[in-house]
C-alpha cells in the first residue's frame, strides 16, 4: 500500500532530535495525532473508572445494612469525596473528551484538530493530573482538626482517609484549614485546578476546530449532532471553568498564604465559595451529560433506518440548555440561606431547563416512532439512556419546587437523581458509544451477545442500585453519613441498593472481556457496518492515519447516507444500485491517497509540560518544605521551556502546531524512506 | 432529511463529493472556513473566557471591600494613592500604543522598529510592574497585609493576578524581541505570534482600565 | 475627532500609526477625565457617587470599546469575533450581578 505521509522534516534546531516514529511505546508519549490523543483518554479514563467503582462498592458494603463497621467515618468521606471526583473529573469528562477527540475531525472532514500539539498537552496534563490526586493516598494527610477529633471519633485518619475528603464541592469552611488540616484537600484543590486547565485548553482547541475547520459545504447546520454537542460542551467549558479556577486559587490561598476569604470567623464568606463553585458546578453536568445526548443522536437514528427526526429542534435545545444552564446554580444553594428572592427566581428559571430538555426526549422518541428498530448493544444502551434519564430528569424537577427541595437536600432523594441522570444518563450514552464505534476503532466487530448481557445486567443493576434511593431519601436517610441506625428500617432497600451495585461492577467485566477480547480476535468489520450515516463511517477501519485519503466535499446534513441512498416518492430513500460499489470505491480513495500528506509531526513537548504542571503542583503544596520552591522553580521551567521549545522549532514545524499542512516549507518532499528507522 | 431537494449524487457521485480543486492547488493548507486565521480566532476564544476569570475575582473584591471587619480594620481604600495609581495607568494604557505601533511596523517590514517598539512595550509592563510592587509594599508597611482581613484579601489577589498577567506578557514581549535579534526578524508566521500577543496585551490593559475604575476611583 | 478617523478606515483598511497615536491621546484625555471626576467627587459638596459612579463606568466603557475597536483591531475583524468576545462579557456582567445581588453585595451607592 502506498502510503504518503511524511511526518515532519528532521531539520531542527533544538537540542534534542524530534521524534519520528509512529510505532512503539514512544510514539504513543509524543503523539500528536488526535485519534491516539483520543484512544490515551479513553483508556487512562477506564482504568479511572475502575477506581471510581472500587471506591463506590467499599461504600455500598458499608451501607449494605445498619450500623455498619467496616469504613470509619473518616473513610468514608474520602471515600465518596473520591469517588464523586473521579468519576466526574477523571473518568466522565475524559471519556467524553476522547469521543470528541477521536471523533470531531472526522466527522467534520478534516485531518486533525486545529492545535494538535496543545491537544497532546490537555491530555498529558490530566494524566499526571489525576495521578497527582490518587497520589494523595501515599503523600497525603487529613489529621484531625486542632483540639478536635476526626468525624466519628479518633484523630489519626488512615491510609484511605489520607484522600481527599471534603466532597467533591469542598464546601467552605470545612475546607479550610481549621477543619481539613493535612494536605488531602490541598490535593483536591490543586489537583483540580489542573485538571480545569486542561480542560480549558481542549475547549479553546475544539471550539476552533469546529468553526474553522469544517470541509467544504459542511455548514454549521449540516454537522452531526454529536460535532455540535461537543461545541456546546466546549462553550460551557470555556466560560465555567475561569469561575471554579479562582474559587480553587481562593481555596489554596485560603489554605497555603492565609487569606481570609472563606474564614467565617475572619469575616470571610463561605456562602460566596457556595456561588462560586455552582456557578461553574452547574454547567459542569450538562458538560457530562451533552457528550452522551450526542452520541444518543448519532445512534438512535442508525438503528431505527429512519433520519433523527427535528433535527433543528435538537440543535438549538441543545444550545439552550447550555444557555439556560447558566442561570440555574444557586438551585443547589435553596437550603444555605439565599434571601427569597433569590430562590423563588432561581426555581423558576430551573423549570424552564425541562423544555428543551424535553424537545430532545421528543425528538429521539419521534426518531424511533415507525423507524425500523434494530436492537443491537448500541441500541440498547440508547433507548435505556432516554428511559433513565427521563427518570433522573423527572426527579430533578421536583427538586426545581423549592420547599419540596428543603425536604429533598441533603437525602438520598438527591443521589437518585444524579445518579439516575449520570449513570443511566452519561454512562449508559458513553457505552453506547463504545459499542457503536468500536468498529471504526478496531476494524473488529465486538461480540453482540456478551454486549446484550452487560446491557441487561447493567440496566438491572444500575435500576437496583439507584431506584430504592428515591424513597430511601423520601423516609429521610441523609446523605454523606456513614452509617444509618437499625430502627429507622432503611436497611432492607440498602441491602438491594448494595447487591446492585455488585450487579453493575459484574456488568463492567462482562464488558472488559468483550472488549479485550474482541479487539484482537473478533471478527473482522466491514468500515460499514451499521450502514451509518456520517461522515467517519465513509472510511476504512481501523482509521487510517491521515483519515481523508481527500477531503471531501459535503453537500447535505447526513452526507454519506445520501450517497449510498437516493430519495424517492413520498420523503422516503432508496439504496442505490451501484451504492456498494460506491462506497467501496470511496474506501478505496481514503485508504490509497494520491498526494503528499503532510500529518503533525510527533513532539516531546507535550509530555514535559505536563511533567512540569505535574512537578509544580507538589511545589505548591509543599512550599514551606525547604525543597517546595526549588520544585515550583523546576516545573515552570519545564512547563515554559517546552513551550518556547516548540514554538521556536523551525517554521515547518511550526506550521504543523497551528496548521496540519506545512503549507510551503521546502523539505515537504523528504521521502519516507529517509525518515525510516530514524528513532525506532 | 430523507427527502431533499435534489439528489446531489445522482451522478458521477464521486466526482460530485470530490471535484477537481481550484486554482490547480492540491489540498495544500486548510481554508479557515471562518475566514479567520486559526490562531487569531484561538485567541479571542480564550480572552473571552478571561472575563469570566477576572470577573470572579472583581466579584470577590465588591462583596468584601465595605463590609464590617470591626472597628479597627484597615480597608485597602484608606490606602490608596490616586496621583500614583493614575500615572500607573497612564504608562500601561501608553502601552498599549507602543504595542499597536509595533504592530503597525511590523506590517511595513521595519523590523528594527518593531523591536524598538516591542521593547517600549515591555518597558513599559516593567514600569507599570514596578508600580505595583511600589504600591503594595507601601501598603503592607501601612499595615495592610495579605491576610489581615478579607478586603485586603481580595484587593491583592485581584491586582496580583492582572499583575501576574502583565508579568507574563512582558515575558511573551521580551521572547519576541530576542526572537527577532537571533533570527534577524520575525517572519510572517512569527508576525502572527506578535499580533497574539498583541491582543492579550491590550486585553490586559481593558482589565486595568476596568479595575481602575472599579476599585481605585469608585469609593 | 474619532469620527474623522472612522472615515479614514473606511477607505484606507489600516489605521496609520498617526492615528493610533490620536487615539492614544483621546485615552489620555479620558483618564484625566475619569481622575478628574473623583477629585470633584471627593472635594466638592453635592456631587456625589450617585452622580460620578454612573459617569466613571460610561468613561471607562468608552475606553474599552476604543482599544478593543481599534488597539485589538476588532472594528475591522469579522463580525464573528466581536460576537464571540461579547458573549463572555455579557456573561460575566449578568452572571456576576446576581451573584453579588444573592450575595446582599448590591447597594446602590451606600
Amino acid at each position: 500500500m502506498a502510503t504518503t505521509t511524511t511526518p515532519s522534516p528532521v531539520v531542527t534546531t533544538s537540542i534534542f532530535r524530534r521524534p519520528m516514529s509512529t510505532a512503539g511505546f514512544w510514539s504513543w508519549v509524543t503523539t500528536a495525532d488526535h485519534k491516539r490523543i483520543g484512544i490515551l483518554y479513553g483508556y487512562t479514563a477506564f482504568v479511572f473508572f475502575l477506581l471510581g467503582g472500587i471506591e463506590a462498592l467499599l461504600l455500598r458494603i458499608q451501607l449494605a445494612g445498619p450500623d455498619g463497621a467496616f469504613l470509619s467515618a473518616a473513610e468514608y468521606n474520602s471515600l465518596f469525596t473520591t469517588h464523586a471526583v473521579t468519576m466526574i473529573f477523571l473518568f466522565v469528562m475524559p471519556v467524553s473528551a476522547a469521543f470528541f477527540n477521536y471523533l470531531l475531525p472526522l466527522m467534520i472532514g478534516a485531518r486533525d484538530v486545529a492545535y494538535p500539539r496543545m491537544n497532546a498537552v490537555s491530555f498529558w496534563i490530566f494524566l499526571f493530573g489525576g495521578i497527582f490526586i490518587y497520589s494523595s493516598l501515599i503523600f497525603g494527610t487529613s489529621p484531625a482538626p486542632v483540639g478536635g477529633n476526626l468525624p466519628g471519633g479518633g484523630t489519626d485518619a488512615s491510609f484511605l482517609g489520607s484522600i481527599p475528603n471534603g466532597g467533591w464541592f469542598m464546601y467552605a469552611p470545612n475546607s479550610g484549614l481549621e477543619f481539613s488540616p493535612g494536605t488531602s484537600l490541598d490535593y483536591a484543590a490543586v489537583g483540580l485546578q489542573i485538571l480545569g486547565a486542561a480542560s480549558l485548553i481542549s475547549a479553546v482547541n475544539f471550539i476552533v476546530t469546529i468553526f474553522n475547520m469544517r470541509a467544504k459545504g459542511m455548514r454549521l447546520l449540516r454537522m452531526p449532532v454529536f460535532v455540535w454537542m461537543t461545541l456546546v460542551v466546549a462553550f460551557l467549558l470555556l466560560f465555567s471553568l475561569p469561575i471554579i479556577a479562582i474559587a480553587l486559587f481562593m481555596l489554596t490561598f485560603d489554605r497555603q498564604f492565609g487569606t481570609l476569604f472563606f474564614v467565617a470567623s475572619q469575616g470571610g464568606d463561605p456562602i460566596l465559595w457556595q456561588h462560586l463553585f455552582w456557578l461553574f458546578g452547574h454547567p459542569e453536568v450538562y458538560i457530562l451529560i451533552l457528550p452522551a445526548m450526542g452520541i444518543v443522536s448519532e445512534v438512535l437514528p442508525v438503528f431505527s433506518r429512519k433520519p433523527l427526526f427535528g433535527y433543528p429542534a435538537i440543535v438549538f435545545a441543545g444550545a439552550a440548555i447550555a444557555f439556560l444552564g447558566f442561570g440555574v446554580w444557586a438551585h443547589h444553594m435553596f437550603a444555605s440561606g439565599i434571601p427569597t428572592v433569590a430562590q423563588a427566581a432561581f426555581g423558576l428559571s430551573t423549570m424552564t431547563i425541562a423544555i428543551p430538555t424535553g424537545i430532545k426526549i421528543f425528538n429521539w422518541m419521534g426518531t424511533m416512532w415507525g423507524g425500523r428498530i434494530q436492537l443491537k448493544t448500541p441500541m440498547l444502551f440508547s433507548i435505556g439512556f432516554v428511559s433513565l434519564f427521563v427518570i433522573g430528569g423527572l426527579s430533578g424537577v421536583t427538586h426545581s419546587i423549592v420547599p419540596s427541595d428543603w425536604q429533598q437536600t441533603d437525602t438520598y432523594y438527591i443521589v437518585a437523581h444524579f445518579h439516575y441522570v449520570l449513570f443511566g444518563g452519561s454512562i449508559f450514552g458513553l457505552f453506547s458509544g463504545l459499542y457503536y464505534w468500536f468498529p471504526k476503532l478496531t476494524g473488529r466487530m465486538y461480540n453482540e451477545r456478551l454486549g446484550k448481557t452487560h446491557f441487561w445486567l447493567m440496566f438491572i443493576g444500575m435500576n437496583l442500585t439507584f431506584g430504592p434511593m428515591h424513597w430511601l431519601g423520601l423516609q429521610g436517610m441523609v446523605r454523606r453519613t456513614w452509617v444509618y441506625s437499625a430502627d429507622a428500617g432503611l436497611g432492607p432497600w440498602n441491602l438491594v441498593a448494595t447487591i446492585g451495585a455488585f450487579i453493575i461492577a459484574l456488568s463492567v467485566l462482562v464488558f472488559m472481556s468483550n472488549w479485550a477480547y474482541s479487539k484482537r480476535r473478533g471478527p473482522i468489520s466491514p468500515p460499514d457496518p451499521w450502514d451509518a450515516r456520517t461522515l467517519e463511517w465513509s472510511l476504512p477501519s481501523p482509521t487510517p492515519e491521515w483519515n481523508f485519503g481527500k477531503e471531501p466535499v459535503v453537500h447535505s446534513l447526513d452526507d454519506f447516507w445520501h450517497l449510498k441512498y437516493e430519495p424517492v416518492e413520498g420523503g422516503r430513500v432508496r439504496r442505490r444500485d451501484n451504492a456498494d460499489e460506491l462506497v467501496a470505491e470511496l474506501m478505496d480513495l481514503h485508504a490509497n491517497p494520491e498526494e503528499e500528506i503532510h500529518l503533525p509531526a510527533p513532539s516531546y513537548f507535550p509530555f514535559i509540560v505536563g511533567l512540569g504542571v505535574f512537578i509544580v503542583a507538589y511545589g505548591i503544596i509543599y512550599h514551606t518544605r525547604p525543597w517546595g520552591i526549588p520544585m515550583i522553580v523546576l516545573g515552570m521551567l519545564l512547563a515554559v521551556g517546552s513551550f518556547m521549545g516548540w514554538g521556536t522549532e523551525p517554521l515547518e514545524e511550526i506550521h504543523e502546531e497551528h496548521d496540519d499542512d506545512p503549507g510551503h516549507d521546502d523539505h515537504a518532499t523528504a521521502p519516507a524512506s529517509d525518515l525510516a528507522g530514524v528513532d525506532d | 432529511m430523507a427527502e431533499l431537494a435534489h439528489d446531489p449524487y445522482a451522478e458521477n457521485a464521486l466526482d460530485i463529493m470530490f471535484p477537481p480543486p481550484e486554482g490547480g492547488h492540491g489540498g495544500h493548507g486548510h481554508h479557515e472556513s471562518t475566514g479567520i486565521d486559526n490562531r487569531k480566532l484561538g485567541m479571542w476564544v480564550f480572552l473571552s473566557s478571561e472575563f469570566l476569570f477576572f470577573g470572579a475575582l472583581i466579584t470577590n473584591y465588591l462583596l468584601f471591600k465595605g463590609r464590617d471587619f470591626g472597628a479597627d480594620a484597615l480597608y485597602p481604600v484608606e490606602l490608596y494613592d490616586i496621583p500614583f495609581t493614575s500615572i500607573s495607568s497612564f504608562v500601561l494604557l501608553m502601552s498599549s500604543l507602543t504595542m499597536v505601533l509595533a504592530h503597525s511596523s511590523l506590517a511595513r517590514g521595519d523590523q528594527e522598529q518593531t523591536r524598538v517598539w516591542l521593547m517600549a512595550t515591555a518597558t513599559l509592563g516593567l514600569v507599570f510592574i514596578s508600580g505595583q510592587f511600589f504600591e503594595f509594599t507601601e501598603f503592607v508597611n501601612q499595615g495592610l497585609k495579605l491576610n489581615v482581613n478579607p478586603a485586603a484579601s481580595a484587593f491583592y489577589m485581584l491586582t496580583g493576578f492582572h499583575g501576574a498577567h502583565v508579568v507574563i506578557g512582558v515575558l511573551m514581549l521580551l521572547s519576541l524581541w530576542g526572537f527577532s535579534i537571533r533570527r534577524g526578524g520575525l517572519s510572517e508566521d512569527h508576525g502572527m505570534n506578535l499580533e497574539l500577543v498583541g491582543l492579550y496585551w491590550h486585553f490586559v490593559d481593558i482589565v486595568w482600565i476596568a479595575l481602575f475604575v472599579i476599585v481605585y476611583l469608585i469609593r | 475627532m474619532t469620527t474623522e478617523i472612522a472615515h479614514d478606515e473606511h477607505h484606507v483598511r489600516h489605521p496609520e500609526p498617526k492615528d493610533y497615536v490620536k487615539i492614544a491621546v483621546v485615552l489620555a484625555v479620558l483618564t484625566v477625565m475619569e481622575v478628574s471626576l473623583y477629585y470633584i467627587e471627593v472635594n466638592v459638596e453635592g456631587i456625589g457617587q450617585r452622580i460620578t459612579v454612573p459617569l466613571l463606568l460610561i468613561l471607562s466603557g468608552l475606553k474599552f470599546v476604543i482599544v478593543v475597536g481599534w488597539f485589538m483591531h476588532l472594528r475591522f475583524e469579522k463580525s464573528f469575533l466581536a460576537k464571540f468576545f461579547s458573549v463572555g462579557a455579557v456573561l460575566a456582567l449578568v452572571l456576576y450581578f446576581i451573584a453579588l445581588a444573592a450575595l446582599g453585595a448590591v447597594h446602590f451607592f451606600g
